[in-house]
């Protein structure tokens, strides 16, 4: 159990009326039609599942209903920030500029 | 074959439980007091906060500007305007205002970005009071309602399903989906046990 400060409602809240949503920033082909099965597969499947810090989405689905990304450590789920999509992607951006 | 007539007739949600006839004057004799608001109007308004044609179109129709700021909520003359989302609103007012209400925005906001739709239907509220209200909402939901000062409406669970909660009048309404109606009576009911319950003559309030 944590709490994440939701962007939108712009107060902290239980977990409980969050629902997780995935890896944060995974870009959709723009051309689904021209994938290989190969490369649609990996586009579904293949997540990054890292033990550490992770760009992910979460839905306020008790809340206010929106998605939003929050930064948060796999391994002992210590949340370093969460953001509106639009603010977390330059943060996203820079961080994946320097791996 | 049959000669029946289809006649539909309004009942609230929570019809079933016929919480008028069990109604009592409230006075210091139970811990909590509810009972159902029955029969609103709820209309939701969807539209772009940042647009200022937007806000000043809807500022017109409803004689109020809309709240803004996250989990906010306004009074007004006609009713109580909640922000749910931040591009979502719940005009709640008495059901014979609500076409009225629904027209005044419809035709305010011709060519603006936005949505209006008449939610009379999927949606009923609940008034809980008492020394042990909170007591008894702390039983039913996640949020910390230290934190739900005067003028703030949050979305937050009760039991498995959702609701929204504010402050009134020395209580709470509880906002939620007609469908949970049933489900959310029953858990508020339990929950409220061992403080002793009554159903509450709301009067005109
Ligand atoms: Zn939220």
């Amino acid at each position: 159990m944590f709490v994440i400060n939701c962007p939108h409602c712009n107060e902290p809240r239980e977990e409980e009326e969050f629902h997780y949503e995935g890896e944060a920033f995974i870009a959709r082909p723009a051309e689904p039609e021209t994938q290989t099965d190969a490369e649609w597969g990996d586009y579904l499947f293949m997540k990054k599942n890292p033990k550490g810090w992770h760009w992910e989405m979460w839905g306020h689905s008790a809340g206010c209903r929106k998605l939003f990304v929050v930064k948060r450590n796999t391994a002992n789920h210590a949340i370093d920030g969460a953001w509106t999509l639009t603010e977390a992607r330059a943060a996203y951006d820079a961080e994946m500029a320097k791996i | 074959m049959s000669n029946l007539t289809f006649n539909p007739v309004m009942q609230s949600p929570l019809h079933h439980f016929n919480l008028k006839t069990k109604q009592q004057h409230v006075d210091g004799s139970k811990g909590v007091w509810a009972n159902e608001m029955p029969l609103l109007g709820y209309i939701s308004l969807r539209g772009n906060a940042q647009n200022a044609l937007f806000t000043k179109a809807a500022k017109k129709a409803l004689g109020f500007a809309l709240p803004i700021l996250p989990c906010s909520l306004i009074s007004t003359s006609w009713g109580c305007i909640y922000l749910l989302s931040p591009d979502e609103w719940l005009l709640v007012c008495d059901r014979e205002l609500r076409t009225e209400l629904q027209q005044k925005l419809e035709a305010a906001l011709v060519g603006i970005h936005s949505q209006v739709i008449d939610n009379s239907g999927g949606f009923t509220t609940v008034f809980v009071q008492g020394k042990n209200a909170s007591d008894v909402l702390h039983h039913c939901t996640v949020y910390d309602l230290n934190a739900l000062t005067i003028g703030k409406v949050v979305g937050t669970t009760f039991g498995k399903t959702s609701v929204f909660l504010h402050q009134h009048n020395n209580g709470y309404k509880v906002i939620f989906r007609r469908s949970f109606a049933d489900y959310i009576w029953r858990y508020l009911e339990r929950s409220a046990l061992p403080y002793d319950f009554g159903i509450a003559n709301l009067g005109s309030s």
